[in-house]
């Protein structure tokens, strides 16, 4: 048997496959038609698409039965269910049952009005939206109790718990106030104005916006009045010191609020009456030292990437590296420090701002609007590519975000973007006109990940007729590559794309990139995983969080 | 916050409502992405329901600051490859690859999907009034189709005949509804 596109039996075939019903002998040739026929394919996932709504989306039917009503009442021989609650009575008693059968074996939840409030429920949408109370904002030899839970340099941090093993870390909650640990502390974040702490030290240095700042200790609840403290929380006591401006306390029990001025401190213990004592900074110096060790810890890393890319750029394979380092304000050009920079000449900036980048002492450059770019020529044909950058996301403003785009179709060239929905894209253009091939990752691109340097590369390898994406060192998804080499460059742009003599009425066309690069490689061979690794390892902003188990 | 942290203070059960919670949300698109596979709709949500048990028992290992339903998805198309391998024609339908390339591609079709299946609604409001109520029968109530069939008046094979041929027309009306779209990618 053997199926062609577009035809009856095709359509019949699908038929088939959504009601459960396919014969083998269909499947076999369905399968062989999907494989070979690109259209066939792609038409095939929208049926399945609407058959999977259909039978997912209840609100589909509830929102036309609601329709009917208003626009047409008296149509037809109104059916009972015409007036139909929002979940049919006999659908909500089938998953009620079916989930409890499928979550009783580990999740000990009886159906007690979960599947009420849950289920397949009108008006849910998805939008963007973020928990976070607080984010991370400096660490100096951080080591997490789990590596798992170990926060992410910049990471937005919800409520929960922060294990701080050993080291120090600073907190900035998103009332304003910022709060400096160091390990051994555990610190649960409540709110944007609360925190607890029910063992460790602490520094929280709480600006006028943020007055009000509480902080809970088993022994006392501390509110802020617009000042600077530290706490020690032991197992039985805490001691709380004031270097600035004024906090009231109370101690655990229901004693009644006392304030406490500059230079005070007061001490807390389970068993005993709180006595008052003189505040000592002196006991927190490690604390307050966080500034300068950070910056220690910067300049070193900056340090160590710089004598990284020196012997980088020893490889003969890397034809362009741009390392926005030392660039002036007023430079319209970016350097390829590559050996290779003989044949691939410096890039011509068109607008972009140079901004602060990885450290405080290297520059990266910003693109924000839409003439926005970066442009430079390879020439040459590759059999293999592999290109990488360090990029920080202001936001997915369009459909494609360019990330480096060869300009126009033109063939054996490749566009690298960002999806607007977080998908790494890399698009191959085939050597007959309007074939091409778009390699997408799954969505890997978050909110989350916003605001933060984030290492990227793709290696196109068409010796082993791969494709493979990587975000911060780690593969995030990987395709069989169906066009074949040579691949070329030639005129092309980073953060931007020059459509060259496509209609330009066309809003996907407009394809600039909303954020900062402060790194670009492009190597004539295709990178294996642990050489990524390596690049990202060499240019990250901090060491890993290390964990102590 | 990871669920191991907030279990070491003993708070299992808010483990168990924040995985409910965020499962519940992602349920229908973990189920779109299986029933791309496997298109039947009791199959899939079995399947479904597996990836449930799967995704729970690994809980701990998820990341909260990496967004759940990709993640999820994961364990879903691990679910179904296992399903499949047990069902000879679905393996014959999916072999070579073809599980993992409609999985990607309808990935990357995703904003066109989009686009085109917001239009679902309109179409299925335009349905003369027999085809919407089989269409409703058999997707909203779960009606078998046996049943679906005797109330029509109809043998079984013109039934699905039916189905299929309204979701064609839905399929026409969606394209028809959705405006040509710019050059890709």
């Amino acid at each position: 048997m053997k199926i062609t596109f577009p035809s009856r039996e095709f359509d019949e075939v699908v038929a088939a496959v959504c009601h459960g019903s396919v014969s083998d002998e269909q499947a076999r040739a369905l399968n062989e038609l999907l494989r070979s026929d690109l259209a066939a394919r792609d038409d095939y996932i929208l049926r399945l698409e609407i058959h999977s709504r259909l039978a997912s989306e209840p609100d589909l039917f509830v929102a036309v039965n609601q329709a009917t009503d208003a626009s047409s009442p008296g149509r037809g021989t109104p059916l009972p269910q015409n007036v139909l609650p929002l979940q049919s009575p006999r659908r909500v008693r089938v998953r009620q049952l079916s989930w409890a059968l499928a979550l009783a074996a580990c999740v000990a939840l009886l159906a007690t009005g979960w599947w009420g409030l849950h289920g397949w429920r009108r008006g849910e949408r998805k939008g963007a939206t973020s928990k976070a109370v607080a984010m991370l904002n400096r660490v100096v030899d951080a080591e997490w109790e789990s590596r798992q839970a170990a926060p992410r340099l910049g990471a937005p941090l919800e409520p929960g718990w922060l294990r701080l093993k050993s080291g120090l870390a600073q907190v900035v909650f998103y009332s304003g106030a910022r709060v400096v640990i160091e390990g051994p502390t555990d610190l649960q974040l409540i709110s944007p104005s609360e925190t607890s702490c029910r063992g460790g030290r602490l520094t929280a240095e709480v600006p006028p916006q943020a007055k009000g700042f509480r902080v809970g200790t088993p022994q006392m609840s501390v509110t802020d009045l617009g000042t600077a403290f530290g706490i020690e929380v032991g197992a039985q006591r805490t001691e709380l010191h004031v270097f600035k401006g004024s906090v009231e306390f109370q101690p655990e029990g229901g004693a009644t609020k006392q304030n406490l001025q500059e230079g005070a401190g007061a001490i807390t213990e389970s068993s005993r009456a709180t006595w008052l004592i003189t505040a000592r900074p002196e006991a927190f110096a490690s604390l307050f030292d966080l500034r300068a060790k950070s910056t220690a810890a910067e300049a070193l890393r900056y340090d160590q990437w710089r004598a990284a890319g020196r012997k980088l750029n020893q490889d003969p394979s890397l034809l362009i590296h741009f390392n926005f380092d030392q660039a002036e304000p007023s430079n319209w050009r970016l350097h390829n420090a590559s050996l290779r920079n003989d044949v691939v000449p410096d890039a011509t900036i068109v607008g972009c701002q140079w901004i602060e980048g990885r450290w405080p002492d290297k520059q990266a450059l910003e693109f924000g609007s839409v003439s926005d770019r970066a442009r430079l020529t390879v020439p040459g044909e590759f059999e293999s590519l592999t290109v990488a950058a360090w990029i920080r996301v202001q936001g997915l403003d369009r459909q494609f975000n360019s990330l480096f785009m060869c300009d126009g179709f033109e063939a054996g060239t490749i566009h690298w973007l960002i999806r607007k929905d977080g998908v790494l894209g890399l698009t191959v253009v085939g050597p007959a006109s309007g074939k091409h091939q778009i390699v997408a990752s799954t969505p890997v691109l978050t909110l989350d990940q916003f605001g933060m340097w984030l290492h990227l590369a793709v290696v196109l390898d068409g010796n082993a007729k791969l494709v493979v994406h990587y975000v911060n060192g780690q593969p995030v998804g990987e395709k069989p590559l169906r066009i074949s080499p040579p691949f070329r460059v030639g005129a092309a742009e980073l953060g931007n794309w020059n459509a060259s003599g496509f209609p330009d009425n066309d809003p996907t066309l407009i394809r600039n990139f909303s954020g900062a690069m402060d790194e670009f490689c492009l190597f004539s061979r295709a990178l294996n995983a642990g050489e990524i690794r390596a690049l990202y390892s060499a240019g990250k902003p901090q060491p890993e969080p290390v964990a102590a188990r | 916050m990871l669920p191991d942290s907030t279990r070491h203070f003993g708070d299992q059960n808010t483990a168990q409502q924040r995985f409910l919670s965020l499962f519940l949300r992602s349920e229908r698109e973990i189920f779109r992405y299986v029933a791309a596979l496997v298109p039947n709709v009791a199959d899939a949500e079995d399947i479904v329901q597996q990836t449930a048990l799967a995704l729970w028992e690994r809980f701990a290992a998820y990341d909260p600051s990496q967004p759940f339903t990709p993640w999820a998805c994961r364990f879903a198309l691990n679910k179904a490859r296992q399903w499949i391998e047990r069902r000879q024609r679905w393996q014959a339908l999916l072999e070579g690859g073809l599980a993992e390339e409609l999985a990607l591609r309808r990935e990357e079709l995703r904003p066109e999907l989009d686009a085109r299946l917001k239009h679902l609604e309109g179409c299925l409001n335009k349905l003369p009034e027999e085809q919407r109520s089989l269409v409703e029968g058999y997707y909203y109530h779960r009606d078998g189709i046996e049943k679906l069939a005797e109330s029509s008046g109809r043998t079984v094979a013109a039934t699905y005949k039916t189905l299929q041929r309204v979701r064609q027309a839905l399929q026409l009306c969606i394209e028809n509804a959705t405006k040509p779209e710019g050059v890709a990618p």
